[in-house]
């Protein structure tokens, strides 16, 4: 028991659009390929047990007294609602074209309900944001470490080296150490708060106090690290994003930012040109047109896909998304383009901004200056991660291989995102009981 | 920010977009994405939050952050926008091609086309001439006849696109037109396959096919119609192609499409091009059937009018000679001898008689330079290439008897023939009657109208007694059926690359005259025998069709 139990009625409310997306959407989808009119509930039953879980999750709030934010929770499930459909709407698909995607639509499915788990035990059983923070030195040794292993004994895929087979399963630690690098950065930055103020001389040169410079070359250099050995830049971006974004929430000094980008940029230039890999990156990003069949081929039927889908889209179930490679993880945002149009996908894209937008509205009503730190890189992985990964599918920026956070495949992404989520709620709590 | 400076951040960040939004494929991806990135900076300038003085530092900060979010979401919007949207019909029917030639095409578009039931076509008593079949997951096109296939085109969604009537009917072959709109809606979001409509032609695939044996893989061309209406029931043409050879309904067919694809456009002969409507020919001595009903017309002259004829006639120092006379021995022939005979001499004095005025008036009048409309793309015939052509006696002389520089399809000669027969009028020619429901009914039929009044029907009776005198008593005495009436004009076309074209117009009825038909053998040569046999066999087996039940 958190509290005296309270009724969540907004949350409950704005619970009510999701689960018609998730019923309607899914019999849509179930009636399309059949050109029938005929179903049962049965046929159903994914999403009629998705609305009953999330229903009792919000449920279980109100009795237990929880009493932080009613808007977080309906907008992450509708985007968990909507990556549900999407699976279960590739999945057949998929299978046909390759019998090895038989298992996606129920592993997708086990990760979901693992994620809620995750989000409701985050809220409901740890509730202790403090505890990050004492820890914050074990974390970051944790992240390190499995960045480490995942380099030692990875599995390389797709040519970046992400993965850590354990058995049956294969995990992403990537996605985890995101948390971590918020967590850590959130405790570093605000320990050293009153050091932070002063500059530091060096000669003429009037340079960031040394606590700034420290991390900030560390982070600089191990971003760069990830990038070189691991071949990973969307993770790479990710990560130096979260630093610097942090770092000026922080400090309040947009110049460290500016130094902070210009420098990786160039020092990412330097690496790809060293790996001959920059040419066809750009190529790729200006004009895959160029070599549709062969680099730029995934590129292309992306391109065909959101094109195809015009404004209204083609409908959920009526498109033909997996012609594009990976469609389910990297290019999901192309397939949902498609089907549900320019409308959908601009949607989609306020979803996530409605999302970090709470995040930040978070963080200014909480008076604690750990967790509001932290609760500002929570929302800026959220919203960076969508960025790079739409934008690089849309051809706005170079693609970088990343899940789209709810949407995409991926039992890693989906349990870090709804862990995210989780602490997030747990913030605006403590911002509560603190008030 | 001061506001000015908002101000014209606001304005030059919608210009910016609307310029880059507006010139849609006029600028390349590179250049689109740096006018964004532009605008990006602009949107963040005009939208920089004025925070008040007392907010502490880590609330504005954060507030900052967001707006660098917002402004990041917005662009990636507007960019959806220019790819979805406004390009997005360019971008779906965009071909790519690799280095090596291999091409990429949407592969949407081809599945939305071959998940048509595509709308069929049948011949005039109900044969198929074009058919949609189940094979596997698609609708595949087949086209029965093979003498008809060429005529009504071919199908092939993102290689070769389509042709002839597959072309021109498209919207309701495809279920675009014609179908319920509320129909279709249901039929998509059941995800039922789109049924297009199905067509009914004037063509009689007998004949057709009878044409053909007559041509007997010579080129040229056959076109016969009924001159009431207007009704095509032949339209032969030589060379010609398969169409059921382009149609691809699986990868598989793509290579050997591709290749007879390249053997028909590389052909010299051309067979894409269909003779009949498009193939353009000196009309020779058959278009002194145009002079002859412009001088009855316009009062010249009568078919008893006479001309003098010795053996040769010379124009400003250029000799016409005639070989025609049946008789060296006359020297004075009437206006329907000259027909009959085929007599240059006699034909170049009508038309001097006429003037360049005259001619070129009657010429125009029976659609010489206007475009036919017709249901397959037509070529334009011409009286002259250059317009002073004529204003030389010598030049309006030798055109006047069909050389010079005029220049017909098979298709407009039969209309002259046809308008002849029809009392002077022309009806529009057309091969689809209308459009057909499951069982067979029409349902919107196409009305016969008139495209041209060239003479008068007194006119037009004295011009088809003189053309069946040419049958009964002249050159063109091969052509007669019995019992029946036959009016025609044999043409042989000197052409400076090799045999002249071997003419024959003709119109045939009982008597009220039925049908016309042009008949052209590409260098055929001076024999007349060839064209006028076809056109006489074609004439009397469209009589003998008539009246089988």
């Amino acid at each position: 028991m958190i509290g005296r139990p309270t009724f969540r009625s907004t949350e409950l409310q704005l619970l009510i659009a999701p689960s018609l997306l998730a019923i309607v959407g899914l019999l849509t989808i179930f009636l399309a390929p059949r050109g029938t009119v005929m179903w049962t509930w049965s046929d159903i039953w994914v999403s009629l047990a998705y609305v009953g879980v999330v229903t009792i999750i919000s449920l279980s709030f109100s009795l237990l007294g929880f009493r932080g934010d009613q808007v977080l929770f309906p907008v992450t499930v509708t985007l968990a609602g909507l990556g549900l459909l999407m699976i279960q709407r590739l999945h057949p698909d998929l299978t046909a074209i390759d019998p090895d995607y038989a298992g996606l639509a129920q592993k997708q499915l086990i990760y979901l309900g693992a994620g809620l788990a995750v989000l409701w035990g985050t809220v409901v059983v740890f509730r202790r944001v403090d505890l990050l923070r004492r820890y914050k030195y074990t974390w970051l040794l944790l992240s390190l470490g499995l960045l480490a292993i995942t380099f030692l004994f990875g599995t390389e895929i797709n040519g970046a080296k992400l993965w850590l087979t354990i058995g049956p399963f294969q995990a992403q630690p990537s996605e985890i150490v995101k948390i971590t690098l918020v967590i850590f950065l959130a405790g570093y930055l605000e320990d050293n708060r009153d050091v932070l103020a002063a500059s530091w001389h060096f000669g003429p040169l009037r340079l960031p106090p040394l606590p700034y410079l420290l991390p900030m070359g560390l982070m600089w250099a191990s971003s760069l690290m990830v990038l070189v050995i691991l071949n990973d830049l969307g993770s790479a971006l990710l990560f130096f994003g979260i630093f610097l974004a942090m770092l000026y929430v922080a400090s309040g000094r947009a110049l460290y930012v500016a130094i902070g980008l210009l420098s990786f940029a160039a020092a990412s230039w330097g690496a790809f040109q060293a790996f001959g890999r920059i040419g066809l990156r750009v190529q790729n990003w200006l004009d895959p047109w160029q070599d549709p069949l062969d680099v730029g081929y995934q590129q292309v039927q992306s391109d065909y896909a959101l094109a195809s889908g015009q404004l209204l889209g083609s409908g959920l179930g009526m498109g033909r998304p997996w012609y594009i490679p990976e469609v389910q993880t990297d290019f999901i945002f192309s397939a949902i383009g498609e089907e549900l149009g320019l409308l959908g996908a601009v949607a989609v894209l306020a979803l996530y901004f409605l999302l970090v937008m709470r995040g930040f509205t978070i963080a200014l009503r909480t008076g604690d200056r750990f967790a509001r730190l932290t609760a500002v890189g929570l929302a800026t992985i959220l919203g960076i991660q969508t960025v790079i990964i739409t934008g690089g599918v849309i051809r706005l920026i170079p693609l970088t291989g990343i899940t789209l956070p709810f949407v995409s495949y991926g039992g890693s992404s989906l349990l870090t995102n709804f862990l995210i989520i989780g602490l997030l709620l747990n913030i605006s709590e403590s911002n509560r009981r603190q008030a | 920010m001061p506001p000015t400076v908002r101000a014209v951040a606001v304005a030059l960040f919608l210009a910016a977009i609307a310029l880059g939004l507006r010139t849609g494929s006029g600028i390349s991806d590179a250049r689109w994405l740096a006018i964004l990135g532009a605008a990006w900076l602009l949107l963040i300038v005009a939208l920089w939050p004025r925070l008040p003085a007392g907010l502490p530092q880590f609330n504005r900060t954060v507030v900052r952050t967001a707006l660098v979010l917002t402004t990041i979401f917005a662009i990636l919007s507007i960019q959806l926008v220019r790819i979805q949207v406004v390009q997005g019909d360019v971008t779906a029917q965009r071909v790519a091609r690799a280095a090596n030639g291999d091409s990429l095409a949407n592969p949407r578009l081809q599945n939305e086309s071959l998940s048509i039931r595509r709308g069929r076509m049948f011949d005039r008593n109900g044969v198929l001439v074009a058919d949609t079949v189940r094979q596997g997951d698609v609708w595949a096109r087949v086209y029965p006849e093979p003498e008809s296939a060429y005529l009504v085109g071919y199908y092939s969604p993102l290689r070769y696109g389509n042709a002839g009537l597959e072309a021109s009917f498209d919207d309701e072959l495809s279920g675009r037109a014609a179908n319920n709109p509320f129909v279709r809606w249901e039929n998509e979001l059941l995800n039922r396959s789109q049924t297009g409509v199905d067509l009914q032609l004037t063509l009689d695939a007998n004949l057709q096919r009878h044409a053909h044996e007559l041509l007997d893989g010579r080129p040229g061309a056959v076109v016969l119609l009924e001159v009431g209406t207007g009704a095509v029931h032949t339209m032969a043409s030589n060379p010609n192609y398969d169409p059921n050879r382009l149609f691809t309904g699986n990868p598989g067919d793509a290579e050997a499409a591709g290749v007879y694809w390249e053997r028909l456009i590389s052909d010299e002969d051309a067979p894409l091009v269909l003779r009949a409507t498009e193939g353009l020919f000196s009309p020779g001595s058959t278009f002194k059937t145009v002079t002859a009903s412009a001088a009855v017309d316009s009062g010249l002259a009568n078919p008893s009018s006479t001309y003098e004829d010795d053996g040769a006639l010379v124009v400003e120092g250029h000799t016409i000679p005639e070989f025609n006379r049946p008789d060296d021995t006359i020297d004075t022939w009437t206006l329907s001898d000259g027909l009959a005979w085929s007599l240059n001499v006699v034909l170049a004095r009508v038309g001097l008689q006429l003037g360049p005025e005259g001619l070129q008036e009657y010429a125009t009048r029976f659609g010489f330079g206007e475009e036919i409309p017709f249901d397959l793309p037509v070529a334009r015939s011409q009286l002259a290439s250059t317009p002073d052509f004529l204003d030389s006696p010598a030049a309006l002389a030798d055109t006047a008897f069909g050389q010079g520089q005029i220049l017909t399809t098979p298709l407009q000669m039969a209309l002259v023939a046809a308008g002849i027969a029809n009392d002077g009028v022309i009806m529009q020619p057309y091969l689809v009657s209308g459009t057909r429901d499951g069982e067979g009914n029409l349902t919107r039929e196409t009305e016969p109208s008139v495209w041209q009044r060239p003479i008068s029907s007194e006119s037009a009776a004295q011009v088809q007694d003189m053309m069946v005198n040419a049958v009964e008593n002249g050159y063109a005495a091969g052509a007669q059926i019995e019992g029946l009436v036959v009016g025609g004009k044999t043409g042989t076309a000197e052409v400076d690359n090799g045999e002249p074209h071997a003419w024959f117009i003709a119109f045939v009825g009982d008597p009220e005259p039925r049908y016309a038909v042009a008949v052209v053998l590409e260098h055929g040569g001076v024999g007349l025998g060839d064209s006028l046999a076809i056109a006489r066999d074609m004439l009397a087996a469209a009589m003998a069709e008539e009246t089988v039940p």
